[in-house]
């Protein structure tokens, strides 16, 4: 386990290549195991491994496409995906750094789409300038809020986050429905979806918002990827300086590695857990916000079904709690989700392998057993007892089962 | 140690299985005439009913095509019809999937549901060369109105000619004493209220008091097409208050109200499809041959026949209708007289005779 004097001492110092390889060792090898498995499973159903995966290369990142799909569009429709993924990722790889689990991504996300929803409906009059900063604002403060119950509560109470930001997912989704169905933004009529949000709550497409402009051969309007993007990348950004350069970072890293030498540290067990909450659930709300804003322009059904703020516990195992990590893990999620649909329909595989593979490299990061091999192996092993800080999937588990018990114990 | 070498093992499997099918990849052996794309809702290809039904029609109306593997559907020789299918995972990928189509030069594509109006009304309009169909719907705006585009044709139906007739089923037992309990009490679980659920109870409602005027009608929504415990739950709750007939109007969630009525020894009817091996208390479906609809308007491309707008499914095109299914709890069928009735219901709908409401009645 880690002490205090090991979080104090800078990261250690290995030769450059080889901790590159140690810390990619553990995401890329679970994404080849999940793919090589995934072709297994493809083939003992008597299709074509490489026909299903050529139509995920071409759905995800529109390469090899065989039967004309637009390379553009299948970019295009990827990053939309990796959008929200990057910023939940962000939701849940910061309280990861603390030692805290956020299941509640989902539930926070949803927070923030209700939130900018309800501004963009009925503010629609204002102006963009001010109308479209208070949208995204005011989801990341609704996704902060919605956090912040639990982070409330484990702090005062003790009560686990995982359970309570469980709970809050369920409170936000049948709000979101109870809104949307017969209640107070529902439009008139028999339809279960919310009014559009104006036009000056919209976050602009990249491309011109004009179907007579062709580009790449297709209507401008069909390439959907805004500019949440760069919110996206932001975001991601303000995570690493966040945690690596502001001493709030510090103590959140501090708490990650060992809740009692924090304490001893003079570090505010109880604030800092809330704080990280706050900070937490505003990517996530901001996330909910950008999605409106940027694609849906209002709420429907299909955030009954969503499952971005769980697929992104995914990303951030993958993207090992670091800001490249999650943007990679988000890109690769994100083509993932686009690339499935083009299977199904190219080599005619159900786009349900994508979630085959989803699981098997989660379960792959889970297993850990790649990190059993690289001990295995004569140069890139390490001793047992060095700290993980690249590797949260392990490091987490043992974290969030010992940080429940000292709970109880008088916080500073 | 034991670990690298399984799996090493299974890399080196799973490279030679991927070389071996390399060389067998499968090759198209007719050129299509037309190309067509059935997008699906959420609910997937394995539903039962609405999702699997469409595929059916496609399938039968294609030759060829990846639908014979992705929905273990037989397919049938006749038009030049290549038939694919998506399945939308979740709500967000529905604009994506009319997208892909629209954009590799299909004919016709098809978006399956009623929720799927708003994207299919933001594609149709960016691809006025390619023809669309919506069932249970229009292409709509984003506050669901018609845009009346005139590459989109519009599949919807008369749910509530169906809803009638296993609502007549449910009227008739009652006044006949031949329901369970005899409460005198029947249920109707919706998923979301919305047109096409409301038609369907409308109807239900309407011919049960029509054969039985004492009868009590409950009508419950889960606000959910998928999760099948939400429908359970509200099936038990009018089975408590006395209902022996659930009337399931929720797609895949509905599945669980027929499997309540199961456990309670009530009886249940399906919906869409025929439903009898959902669970052994389904005595009778309420049909929605969606897969008659799909069909007909993949001939009208094949035909040159593509008519924008309104196309009306009913029992004048035999596309709605009932189907008896599972015997009474004593074993016996239904009674020879009440199918008769029954029967007598349907023939005089289609004759105009008899009209149900579309519109759920107020008591």
């Amino acid at each position: 386990m880690g002490t205090g004097a090991v979080v104090a001492r800078p990261r250690p110092r290995l030769p450059g290549i080889v901790r590159l390889a140690r810390g990619l060792a553990m995401p890329v090898g679970s994404v080849l195991f999940a793919f090589v498995a995934g072709g297994v499973i493809v083939f003992v159903t008597g299709a074509n491994p490489l026909g299903a995966y050529q139509g995920l290369l071409c759905g995800g990142a529109g390469l090899a496409c065989a039967q004309g799909e637009n390379s553009a569009l299948q970019i295009s429709n990827s990053l939309v995906y990796a959008i929200p993924l990057v910023m939940c990722g962000v939701a849940v790889a910061l309280p990861f750094r603390a030692g805290l689990f956020n299941i509640g991504a989902e539930g926070q996300l949803l927070a923030g789409t209700i939130t900018a929803t309800a501004i963009g409906v009925h503010f629609a009059a204002w102006p963009a300038v001010i109308l479209l900063p208070v949208v995204l604002v005011g989801g990341a403060v609704a996704g902060a809020l919605w956090a912040g119950i639990a982070g409330v509560l484990k702090a005062t109470t003790g009560a686990h986050e995982v359970v309570t930001t469980i709970m809050l997912n369920y409170a936000a989704q049948w709000l979101l429905r109870f809104l949307i169905i017969g209640g107070p933004l529902q439009p008139p009529g028999e339809f279960s979806a919310s009014a559009p949000i104006g036009g000056n709550a919209r976050l602009p497409t990249f491309l011109p918002n004009d179907s007579s402009v062709i580009v790449f051969g297709l209507p401008a309007t069909v390439y959907r990827v805004h500019t949440g993007l760069i919110i996206a990348v932001l975001a991601a950004a303000v995570f690493a300086i966040l945690l690596w350069r502001t001493s709030l970072g510090y103590e959140i890293r501090a708490l990650g590695q060992s809740q009692k030498a924090a304490r001893y540290a003079g570090v505010s067990v109880r604030r800092t857990v809330i704080v990280t909450m706050l900070i937490a659930g505003a990517f996530a709300g901001l996330a909910g916000a950008a999605q409106i804003a940027g694609v849906d322009h209002q709420m429907t059904d299909k955030y009954f079904s969503d499952t971005t703020g769980f697929d992104a516990i995914a990303v951030a195992l993958l993207g090992l709690g670091s800001a490249v990590g999650i943007v990679l893990a988000a890109l690769l999620f994100g083509a993932l989700h686009s690339g499935g649909a083009v299977m199904q329909s190219d080599a005619g595989i159900s786009s349900n392998l994508v979630l085959v593979l989803q699981a098997l490299i989660l379960f792959s990061i889970a297993a850990n057993f790649l990190g059993a091999i690289l001990r295995q192996i004569p140069g890139l092993g390490r001793r047992p007892s060095a700290p993980a800080p690249t590797a949260p999937g392990a490091a987490l588990v043992t974290e969030a089962s010992t940080a429940l018990p000292e709970e109880g114990e008088p916080a500073t | 140690m034991v670990r690298w070498v399984r799996v090493l093992g299974l890399v080196v499997v799973a490279v030679v299985f991927v070389a071996a099918c390399g060389s067998t990849s499968s090759a198209t052996n007719t050129t299509p005439k037309i190309k067509v794309g059935l997008v699906t809702d959420t609910g997937g290809l394995n539903d039962k009913s609405f999702n699997h039904l469409a595929a059916l029609g496609l399938a039968k109306a294609a030759s060829t095509g990846t639908i014979c593997s992705v929905g273990g559907l037989q397919c049938s020789g006749g038009l030049s019809v290549q038939g694919d299918v998506v399945e939308s995972k979740t709500g967000d990928e529905y604009v994506p999937n009319l997208t892909n189509f629209a954009t590799k030069g299909y004919d016709l594509v098809i978006g399956n549901g009623f929720l799927m109006q708003p994207a299919i009304g933001t594609v149709a309009k960016e691809f006025p060369n390619v023809k669309f169909a919506i069932v249970d719907g229009y292409c709509s705006d984003a506050n669901f109105n018609d845009l009346k585009l005139s590459n989109c044709m519009d599949l919807l139906f008369k749910e509530q000619e169906s809803g009638a007739l296993v609502g007549a089923i449910a009227g008739l037992l009652e006044k006949a004493k031949k329901a369970p309990k005899n409460t005198n009490v029947i249920g109707a679980v919706g998923g979301i209220s919305i047109p096409p659920v409301n038609h369907y109870i409308a109807g239900y409602k309407w011919a049960a008091e029509l054969e039985d005027p004492g009868v009590k009608v409950l009508v419950g929504y889960s606000n959910d097409f998928n999760a099948t415990d939400k429908c359970k739950g509200v099936a038990n709750s009018q089975i408590g208050q006395g209902a022996e007939f659930i009337f399931q109007v929720a797609g895949g969630c509905g599945l669980g109200a027929l499997q309540a009525a199961g456990q309670a020894k009530v009886y249940s009817f399906g919906v869409d499809a025929d439903q009898k091996d959902a669970d052994a208390s389904v005595i009778a479906s309420a049909l929605k041959k969606v897969d008659v609809a799909v069909y007909d308007a993949i001939q009208a491309v094949v035909k040159s026949s593509f008519q924008a707008g309104e196309n009306r499914f009913s029992l004048q095109n035999d596309a709605t209708g009932y189907q008896i299914d599972n015997p009474l709890s004593d074993g016996s069928q239904l009674p020879s007289d009440i199918k008769a009735a029954v029967d007598k219901l349907a023939a005089d709908i289609k004759s105009g005779a008899q009209t149900p409401p579309a519109d759920i009645p107020t008591t």
